[in-house]
């Protein structure tokens, strides 16, 4: 089943098309890393696949739902009303490149929040379900912290059993580590690892290389506002074939 | 000494004006204040606008006659005589007081709040909207807290500026503690009545300075 589906998404910033005819399906289960440099449009697509970007034209589906369309013989994008934007929204995650923790919550009520509030249920529930992520993101101890008493690669994991909480379908990531230094780094990258051999779909946009390759099924290479190359991990990361993907990746 | 038993009672009478006063300015003008800011944020240009304007005239002109037209627009307006206005037995001079200071503070929140709400970074608004929340969960339970602590210093500002300001009120001949104590300073041609006026303003700041860190205080465990 493909838990994201796009079809020719465009995306403009004033003058500045952003996106130029993206085409991307994830199967259920799939791990994809999207690379590129920077200003290729990787975030850019990923805010437009989690609502927080509109797009000018294209469709996108999330977890069976049509999030947009455009109707044959229009070039306007017509999105789903506030009704149905609320359920799609429930199905997937989103972990922030900076965290966006909210700070005046404690790491409990970060997680739990959205569950007793917009999910309605209860504290008990929510409760069991944050201890358990906790311990899942090794942070048993740290539930009635601060978010600003946290190392970086602690807030990260934080914001990702956040985004866990509500048991989305797919999560994405948006440079998950490009905030935290190589040591904190592990420890999140770890935790996406462990996401992956339990088979949750992700789409992560990342500069980690090689953990791209060990962690992704599938490499998307973007540049320039279109996708320039994918396939097989390993292969696209040890065997480029586009020129601008070698390019890019000897940088590294 | 009973000369000045006898003043401090006559400022304490004032001084049960000059609370009235306070009080119902910071009941009234903090959440219009938060209205106005919404609305000078608002993305509807003549609202914005008209917004804006108000603001500006609050800001620009003097608070003494604002509250003298408060205080005569009705006649002016509506040839309503004043002698005769009362709201549930209240003095209108008092409630003209109360609604000249609470449009004239309102618009001075207003722009404190509208940095406040300006500055929580746009990925707050984003998280929320992520995982679910509607607009006005996002403004109560993630903005408006955040904001608080924000704007605290600035408030405290304010708040002590206006007890201060409530000897304004004497333009409206409202007896507030200023008004009776310069009918006491002439009376007994002394400035000490005055004088002890003063100390009333200055312990009454002490404690807003004291409740307003407490306040501080308490937000401070996260930064």
């Amino acid at each position: 089943m493909k838990l994201l589906e796009m079809k020719d998404v465009k995306k403009s910033f004033g003058d500045l098309q952003v996106l130029k005819g993206i085409d991307l399906s994830v199967e259920q289960g799939e791990v994809v890393a999207i690379i590129g440099p920077s200003g290729g449009g990787k975030s850019t697509l990923l805010r437009c696949a989690t609502t927080l970007e509109t797009i000018d034209s294209g469709f996108i589906s999330i977890g069976g739902d049509t999030l947009v369309s455009t109707p044959a013989g229009s070039d306007k994008a017509h999105y789903a009303d506030k009704h149905q934007m609320t359920e799609i929204r429930s199905k997937f995650g989103l972990v922030f490149q900076n965290f966006n923790l909210f700070p005046h919550f404690s790491v409990r009520r970060n997680i739990t929040e959205a569950l007793v509030s917009v999910h309605k249920k209860s504290k008990e529930e929510a409760n069991s379900i944050c201890d358990e992520l906790l311990a899942k993101m090794g942070l048993s101890e740290k539930g009635d912290s601060y978010p600003c008493n946290l190392s970086g690669g602690q807030q990260q994991r934080v914001s990702i059993a956040r985004a866990l909480a509500t048991n989305p379908e797919i999560l994405f990531f948006d440079e998950p580590t490009s905030a935290l230094d190589p040591e904190l780094t592990a420890g999140v990258l770890k935790v996406i690892r462990d996401l992956a051999e339990e088979k949750m779909t992700m789409v992560i946009v990342t500069h980690e290389m090689s953990f791209a390759r060990d962690v992704a099924d599938r490499i998307i290479f973007m540049d320039g506002g279109v996708i320039v190359e994918q396939g097989p991990a390993s292969e696209v990361i040890n065997n480029p074939k586009n020129d601008r993907t070698k390019e890019f990746l000897a940088g590294y | 000494m009973e000369r000045y038993i006898s003043t401090i009672t006559q400022l304490a009478a004032g001084f049960k004006f000059t609370l009235i006063i306070f009080a119902f300015t910071i009941l009234f003008s903090i959440p219009l204040g938060l209205l106005v800011a919404k609305l000078r944020m608002s993305k509807f240009k003549v609202i914005s606008g008209i917004t804006r304007v108000y603001i500006s005239i609050m800001r620009g002109t003097p608070l003494m006659l604002q509250l003298l037209l408060v205080y005569f627009l009705p006649n002016m307006l509506f040839g309503i005589a004043l002698r005769d206005l009362n709201f549930g037995g209240v003095d209108y001079r008092l409630t003209a007081t109360v609604i000249g200071f609470s449009l004239n503070y309102a618009a001075y929140f207003a722009e404190i709040f509208r940095g406040g709400i300006q500055s929580i970074p746009k990925g707050q608004y984003e998280a929320a909207q992520i995982l679910g929340f509607t607009n006005t969960q996002t403004f109560f339970k993630i903005v408006l807290p955040q904001v608080i602590k924000n704007v605290l210093p600035a408030v405290t500002n304010e708040v002590i500026t206006l007890v201060k300001d409530t000897s304004l009120a004497q333009v409206l001949s409202v007896t507030e503690m200023f008004t009776a104590a310069k009918a006491l300073s002439s009376a007994q041609v002394s400035i000490m009545p005055l004088i002890a006026a003063g100390v009333f303003y200055y312990v009454m700041n002490g404690l807003v300075e004291i409740v307003m860190n407490r306040f501080e205080k308490s937000m401070n465990y996260y930064h």
